[in-house]
């Protein structure tokens, strides 16, 4: 059976369904710009048929649901780039700062070694002149300075990494709280049967953030998710986040904790992974080569200088504080332990005019002194590895922005909202419920026919 | 197919990536360097480091040549003088050993020898800054002392050690001659040979023997002379090897850490050109859709 009042309501449920979809495109259209936002498309579908045998009758349209547009194994990809790329990021920033104490300027400690040595070679063209003692004492202070100053910019470093390390274990922490209630508001809307979009656009901005700091895995289950990182350490499980505490360790700098366990050295993705790899391995391994190249010079330099005689024919004492066993902070701490020029040890039977122990102590420049290199080689050899590291995680930097590049090209290209997409979308909308409303007027047009027909007869 | 509809955060990244060349080639321009930090080129800074280490030996080794130059040419020019006078003791000798010569003319020869006897004396202490220079390694002390208990009148303050002085990857020179060797040598003892020219004009006898005693003490000293001559030509030598080593190293440090100034400044060029073009391209997408064209 069909009547006037059925065909009214499917008009009327034309002008809905058509509205519906109208809001879906306006929010796209106000959306354009919103990060993470993925588009919605109105899921439209004509209602359940009536049969009045042998005829079937439409009973118009529904809109089922609106639904966004997103691919769940890209956003997971993007993920685990931001997380290579923020790790790339902190690290190739801590190694810039840490190779401009290695761009061969004058005072850096190449140039003080080299400065060093030629100071004693000048000596040796007259050994008993007391200016050009004095000179080898001056370039002997520089050189404790070069390292000095060296090992203290690398400490400095490390520590303002540690802070960096606070803070972003405390940005980590905001993040995973905010994730947390997004699942509980997600999981409360699709409970009832509806779309959560927006929230998801959220929390999947939220894990992207979280991604650019720390290696998350993302387990999806129903409604919600869980989010730990690559180790297992839970961070969010449905609508409960875990903090990360850091606590001083015995090193003076801080490790990242979670429920007591020490979890510091399983970081090794996002900015936090990066911050950490460059405070704990990177800058301890060139402190650790400087603190070498500091002992090694300053022990064989008071090797020759005890064993030749000073301006007064006495024996030579140490010309360098002796470096603390094992190397660990002779950088740091080295200084010149005489400070009269009459002292330093040129002489090698006692009389005054004999270069013999200056020769000794200037052919230590080509000596194997430190693993088997000469002091310079050994330097050059530290400018390499600070090089090569910066220039290996700055490659890879660049190859991870390029894929995380196109990787974000993908996702804009399945969920990023077209203008023209939506103006067109927007014209049929537009037109489909102009229709529906002339079909209204039509049958408005009509009920007037039978009304004024009844009032004839009647 | 759906195109990516966001084309801006691509053409950014182009803009960054352009406008960071041309930071670097700016750089590059300004500094003259290809390798500022390590970073730029890790295995050129190591060799740069090695270059600037051995340029600045080389200009030291220098330096230590032009010090160690001054004393060995005025030892040298203080032996000149001692065979000179050896050769005018040698003279008066002669004219001694003349039987026309009286007493008194003798007398008055050997004045003139102890004259030649103390200016050897002052040659043999020749200072040079602050330093005795046939010495040996006593530089402090004037090696000869007059010593009437001796039976050449001097006695030797030195001690016969040497120096050497490194002036090269794999050259030291020896710089000094210790007066014990050149001058009081065993046998040939210059201050002796002059007191027996001065003791046989006294007397008036043996003045031949003491002539050729002398004159073999002239011929020693000559040859030990040589020595000196020697260290100058290898100075000289080492300071033409050192200028070329020098002229060599800042070829190698140019070819390994300067900038290709012609390259950079093309790549900077199409850079601007590229960064321009990108530019441009934002511009002209700008925001056209569909939505203009319903009116």
């Amino acid at each position: 059976m069909s009547s006037l009042n059925a065909s009214l309501a499917i008009a009327l449920s034309g002008l809905d369904a058509e509205q519906g979809a109208m809001a879906a495109t306006t929010n796209n259209v106000a959306n354009a710009n919103t990060p993470g936002y993925s588009r919605e498309v109105p899921i439209l579908a004509s209602s359940d048929p009536v049969v009045v045998d042998p005829l079937t009758f439409g009973t118009g349209v529904t809109l089922q649901s609106v639904e966004s547009i997103r691919d769940p194994i890209l956003e997971s990809r993007i993920q685990q780039e931001t997380q290579t790329q923020g790790q790339l990021g902190s690290l190739v920033s801590a190694l810039q700062q840490t190779q401009v104490n290695f761009t061969g300027k004058t005072g850096d400690i190449g140039s003080a070694i080299t400065s060093f040595f030629d100071s004693i070679n000048q000596l040796s063209t007259n050994p008993s002149d007391l200016s050009l003692r004095q000179g080898v004492l001056t370039a002997a202070s520089n050189l404790a300075t070069a390292f000095n100053s060296t090992a203290n910019n690398l400490t400095v470093q490390d520590q303002s990494l540690d802070q960096s390390v606070i803070q972003s274990v405390g940005q980590i922490n905001t993040l995973t709280q905010q994730i947390a209630q997004l699942n509980g508001q997600i999981s409360d809307l699709e409970n009832v049967g509806e779309d959560a979009g927006s929230f998801i656009d959220q929390r999947t901005q939220a894990i992207d953030q979280l991604s650019s700091l720390v290696d998350v895995s993302v387990i999806p289950s129903d409604n919600t998710l869980t989010l730990t990182t690559a180790n297992g350490t839970p961070l969010v499980t449905g609508q409960q986040s875990f903090q990360l505490q850091t606590q001083t360790s015995a090193s003076g700098l801080h490790g990242v904790y979670s429920q007591g366990n020490d979890i510091t050295s399983s970081i090794v993705s996002g900015q936090l992974g990066g911050e950490i790899a460059a405070r704990d391995r990177q800058i301890p391994a060139i402190q650790t080569q400087v603190d070498t190249l500091a002992a090694g010079l300053a022990n064989a330099v008071n090797t020759v200088q005890t064993g030749g005689f000073d301006l007064n024919g006495n024996t030579g004492a140490d010309l360098f504080t002796l470096p603390p066993a094992g190397g660990t902070g002779a950088a740091a701490g080295l200084s010149v332990a005489i400070n009269n020029p009459a002292l330093i040890a040129a002489s090698s039977d006692g009389t005054v005019g004999s270069n013999g122990n200056a020769e000794a102590m200037y052919a230590l420049n080509s000596q194997p002194l430190i693993s088997g290199q000469s002091p310079t080689d050994y330097y050059s050899g530290i400018v390499f590895n600070v090089g090569n590291a910066t220039a290996n995680a700055t490659a890879e930097q660049n190859a991870s922005s390029l894929v995380l590049q196109q990787l974000n090209d993908q996702r804009s290209t399945i969920s990023g909202v077209s203008l023209d997409e939506e103006a067109a979308n927007l014209v049929q909308y537009q037109q489909a419920y102009s229709a529906s409303a002339q079909v209204i007027t039509a049958i408005n047009d009509m009920m007037y026919a039978v009304i004024n027909m009844t009032t004839l007869t009647g | 197919m759906r195109v990516n509809p966001n084309p801006y955060p691509d053409l950014l990244a182009a803009v960054n990536q352009t406008q960071l060349q041309i930071d670097i080639d700016e750089q590059q321009i300004t500094t003259g360097l290809s390798v500022n930090v390590p970073s730029d080129n890790p295995a050129a800074a190591a060799v740069l480091v090695q270059n600037a280490d051995q340029t600045s030996q080389a200009d030291q080794f220098q330096r230590s040549i032009g010090g160690i130059q001054g004393e060995i040419q005025n030892a040298d020019a203080a032996l000149n003088s001692v065979t000179a006078a050896l050769q005018q003791a040698i003279s008066l000798g002669v004219e001694g050993a003349n039987g026309t010569v009286n007493t008194s003319d003798r007398a008055a020869l050997v004045t003139q020898v102890q004259g030649i006897q103390s200016q050897l004396l002052n040659l043999a202490n020749l200072s040079y800054q602050g330093n005795y220079v046939f010495a040996g390694t006593a530089t402090q002390t004037a090696p000869y002392a007059l010593d009437p208990s001796s039976s050449s009148g001097v006695s030797y303050q030195g001690n016969s050690g040497t120096n050497s002085v490194t002036l090269g990857n794999h050259f030291a020179l020896q710089t000094n001659l210790p007066g014990s060797q050149l001058f009081s040598a065993s046998g040939n003892d210059m201050f002796q040979s002059i007191q027996d020219l001065i003791t046989s004009l006294e007397s008036g006898t043996g003045i031949g023997t003491a002539v050729t005693e002398v004159s073999n003490s002239l011929n020693y000293v000559d040859g030990q002379r040589v020595f000196y001559g020697n260290a100058l030509n290898q100075l000289t030598a080492q300071q033409t090897y050192l200028s070329s080593e020098t002229t060599e190293l800042a070829q190698q440090q140019n070819t390994v850490g300067g900038a290709d100034l012609t390259t950079v400044i093309s790549n900077l060029t199409n850079s601007q050109t590229s960064l321009q073009a990108t530019l441009e391209a934002v511009g002209q997408t700008a925001r056209i859709d569909l939505f203009d064209y319903l009116k």
